[in-house]
């Protein structure tokens, strides 16, 4: 018989490293002709994270997305990044981008108070590829008029440095207490199965992933982490093992330990919470590794609530949902002959 | 003004992935490059009685043998300075690396392997972190096998227990997985005429592997320069450190590029995995569903080296009572050795252990009380203004929001009423 169950599951998840400094810094210059390169250590790992930085600096310099170029991960070539780790690139290593950015910005909008004949740069702002009046925007000259004649007339080249660290502290040893993040990341899946009673094979139909990342930069890539996270979370819940015996893997190929595949993965139905937060890069936070978390025990629970099976030990295999069913029919015989 | 930020842009790299064009670490290729392999150990534990590579330096075409010996400063860890690069009296695991060799091609580099004669002593093995912790169990690295204890206080345990009206506990257990990366670890050396050694490598942190080849080889950071290829997958298991030291060696004393790749064996076998977590969990509610006290006992399987294992176990403390408001807490945290693969940092570390044990936990919680269990969750919900068992207060919590839009996207079992002005 097929059973169909819900299950939920919740969580809280940090961004950035546990307590220890965890710096990132970037360099940018706006050339000449109002485009830019921006020079991090951060590596993308799939996850698109140069793409979401390239959006910050961008922004900040108000040029468009195709204006700019990075340069990546070479350590005699880039500042120093702490790395692709705790799901911290967007948050950390997103401010220093954005700082850097606005040091540049500084020297354009200093150049471009002169060319347009206003008391202060802060009267300007940077937008569409152009330096404007914040009150009257059709007064307005292009970053790359600016940018030029930062460069070549006044001799002061458009360059910018960041960098950017949390503010943590450590745990006192003994309670534990401490702040060892500067920002938090919650999220709720819910999953949906059908469980095959005569076989313990579980099917994943559907699983709904909400997730809060402060303010999604790009929400093509926050749904793609998610996805990609349900998918690892799927593996862990349900395939996933390697058995050891005295130390010695024995499934060490793709043969004999099982990952999900496409045809394993349910519909994944996401939904981006934003509450962006004053100190992340326009109020991002971050959604890396978050987005495995629930899924899990999002499934495990919704197996108990198709077939009254509670899954102690991961991952939930059909072995191990048939062996409990088995038991739990052998307890209800037992009653009833009582 | 149009704004850049919010925008659904591809990945800048979308074409040259989908063509066939970015260059993974596997993909890269020098003149006259060697190849590398790593002589594993054949034993879980044991002592290193004989270890003699004259039979695999004599095989015409292998170009460099090093061993522990070859190492400037052959030590590494980030909490625990306690796993060398190659083994020098002693093997911990299967993992272990004793000696790797540069050859000309890759066949020739394996068939060297298989010269090098090694003689060692076994010694009685450890395979479960519990047995492990026991003061008579056979020790992997000095006194105890107990690498770290993590403790969490908050309030006051025994006063949670007293207002309880139902107590529920529960064991819950996680396996050991491998990150599965599709691209598995794969990094090319080269020095230059002036002494520069570049490593190319698909690694997460390359200012972590240069900080660390500079120690190990001991030469300054201006001298190494560490260049991220494509990433074929990370998930954490490209962290830190693993075949780097040893093709930078072979480069340095061969004077040519070194390749080195993975087997997926080598993968499951010789890289670091996600922890096995044994966890008990405790919890205290009111018959109204309030929670009021929660203790965990964490024991993490760390393997032969600590590697991460601290920072881990560390991380999985801190939330171990999950996004809940419990005024009393109490979390210990225990990471032991044993004579399995080396824990690591893994996508989520720790949390995810910890993540399956506290939901199943407050499912088991909510059906001893008759409460749904997204009821439950609502009640007991971190919200702005809640402070975590660490005391750390937090301010932008909207969890209850992702609770909300989770079910307006699948819909639950029974409607339940949405706090407006709680997030």
């Amino acid at each position: 018989m097929k059973k169909r169950g819900k299950g939920i599951a919740c969580m809280v998840y940090p961004i950035g490293f546990t307590s220890y400094p965890n710096p990132s810094a970037a360099f940018v210059q706006v050339n000449q002709d109002g485009s830019a390169v921006v020079l991090t250590g951060a590596t993308d790992v799939g996850q698109g994270s140069t793409t979401a930085l390239a959006q910050i600096a961008a922004e900040e310099l108000g040029i468009a997305y195709d204006a700019v170029t990075m340069v990546t991960s070479d350590t005699q070539r880039t500042p120093f990044d702490l790395g692709s780790v705790a799901s911290r690139v967007t948050y950390i290593t997103g401010n220093a981008v954005k700082r850097a950015a606005g040091d540049a910005k500084k020297t354009l909008l200093q150049v471009a108070a002169e060319m347009l004949d206003v008391m202060s740069p802060d009267e300007l702002e940077a937008g569409d590829g152009k330096i404007y009046v914040k009150n009257s925007p059709d007064r307005n000259v292009s970053v790359a008029a600016v940018a030029r004649e930062a460069t070549l007339v006044k001799g002061r080249p458009p360059i910018g440095e960041g960098s950017y660290n949390p503010t943590t502290t450590f745990l006192d040893p003994e309670t534990g207490h401490g702040k060892p993040y500067e920002a938090y990341v919650f999220a709720t899946q819910i999953a949906e199965v059908e469980v095959d009673t005569e076989t313990g094979q579980v099917d994943v139909l559907k699983i709904a992933a909400a997730h809060d990342c402060g303010k999604a930069i790009n929400p093509l890539l926050v749904e793609g982490q998610i996805e990609g996270g349900v998918a690892m979370g799927l593996g862990y819940g349900l395939m996933e093992e390697m058995v050891l015996e005295n130390g010695v893997v024995k499934n060490p190929q793709f043969t004999d330990y099982i990952l999900p595949t496409a045809l394993d993965m349910p519909l994944i139905e996401t939904a981006i919470v934003e509450v962006p937060v004053s100190t992340g890069p326009f109020g991002a936070k971050g959604v890396g590794e978050p987005s495995l978390i629930p899924t899990a025990p999002a499934i495990v629970n919704a197996i108990y609530d198709a077939i009254g099976i509670r899954i102690y030990d991961l991952p939930a295999t059909p072995s191990k949902i048939l062996a409990a069913l088995k038991e739990k029919e052998r307890a209800n015989i037992l009653k009833e002959e009582e | 003004m149009t704004h850049v930020i919010g925008q659904r842009i591809p990945r800048h790299d979308a074409i040259l992935q989908v063509t066939g064009k970015a260059e993974y670490g596997i993909d890269l290729a020098r003149r006259g490059m060697l190849h590398a392999k790593v002589l594993r150990s054949a034993l879980p534990h044991a002592k290193l009685l004989k270890l003699d590579t004259t039979r695999a330096r004599n095989l015409p075409g292998v170009a460099a043998v090093i061993t522990a010996a070859d190492v400037p400063n052959n030590r590494f860890g980030f909490t625990h300075l306690d796993q060398p690069l190659l083994a020098e009296d002693k093997v911990r695991y299967r993992g272990d690396a004793i000696a790797a060799i540069a050859a000309d091609s890759l066949k020739t580099a394996e068939e060297a392997l298989r010269l090098i004669d090694v003689e060692y002593e076994p010694l009685p093995g450890i395979f479960d972190p519990v047995q492990a912790m026991e003061p008579d169990a056979p020790k992997i690295h000095g006194e105890s096998n107990i690498a770290s204890h993590i403790k969490i206080r908050y309030g006051d345990i025994e006063l949670g227990w007293s207002r309880s009206d139902e107590i529920v506990e529960d064991t819950l257990t996680t396996q050991m997985i491998e990150h599965a990366s599709i691209e598995p670890h794969a990094a090319l050396a080269e020095v230059d005429g002036r002494g520069m050694v570049t490593v190319h490598s698909s690694v997460q942190r390359p200012f972590l592997i240069a900080t660390d080849l500079s120690k190990i080889l001991k030469i300054p950071l201006n001298r190494i320069r560490v260049v991220v290829t494509a990433v074929g997958g990370g998930f954490g298991g490209k962290n830190e450190i693993t075949m780097e030291p040893y093709i930078c060696l072979l480069a340095l004393k061969t004077g040519k590029p070194v390749k080195l790749v993975y087997t997926r064996e080598e993968e499951f076998q010789a890289t670091t995995v996600r922890h096995p977590y044994i966890v008990k969990y405790k919890s205290g509610v009111k018959k109204d569903g309030t929670l009021v006290a929660r203790q965990a006992r964490i024991v993490s399987d760390a393997g032969a080296y600590v590697s991460w294992g601290e920072s881990t176990l560390s991380k999985a403390c801190i939330h171990g009572a999950g996004p809940y408001r419990i005024p009393n807490v109490k979390i210990d945290g225990y990471l032991v050795y044993t004579n399995n693969s080396i824990g690591g940092a893994m996508r989520g570390f720790g949390v995810p252990q910890l993540g399956f044990a506290h939901e199943v936990h407050t499912d088991h919680i909510a059906e001893k009380l008759g409460i749904d269990p997204l009821e439950f969750r609502l009640k007991n919900a971190l919200v702005d203004g809640s402070s975590l068992p660490t005391g750390q207060v937090l301010e932008s919590v909207p969890l209850k929001e992702t609770m909300r839009q989770a079910v307006q996207l699948i819909g639950w079992k029974k409607e339940v009423a949405w706090d407006e002005k709680a997030r």
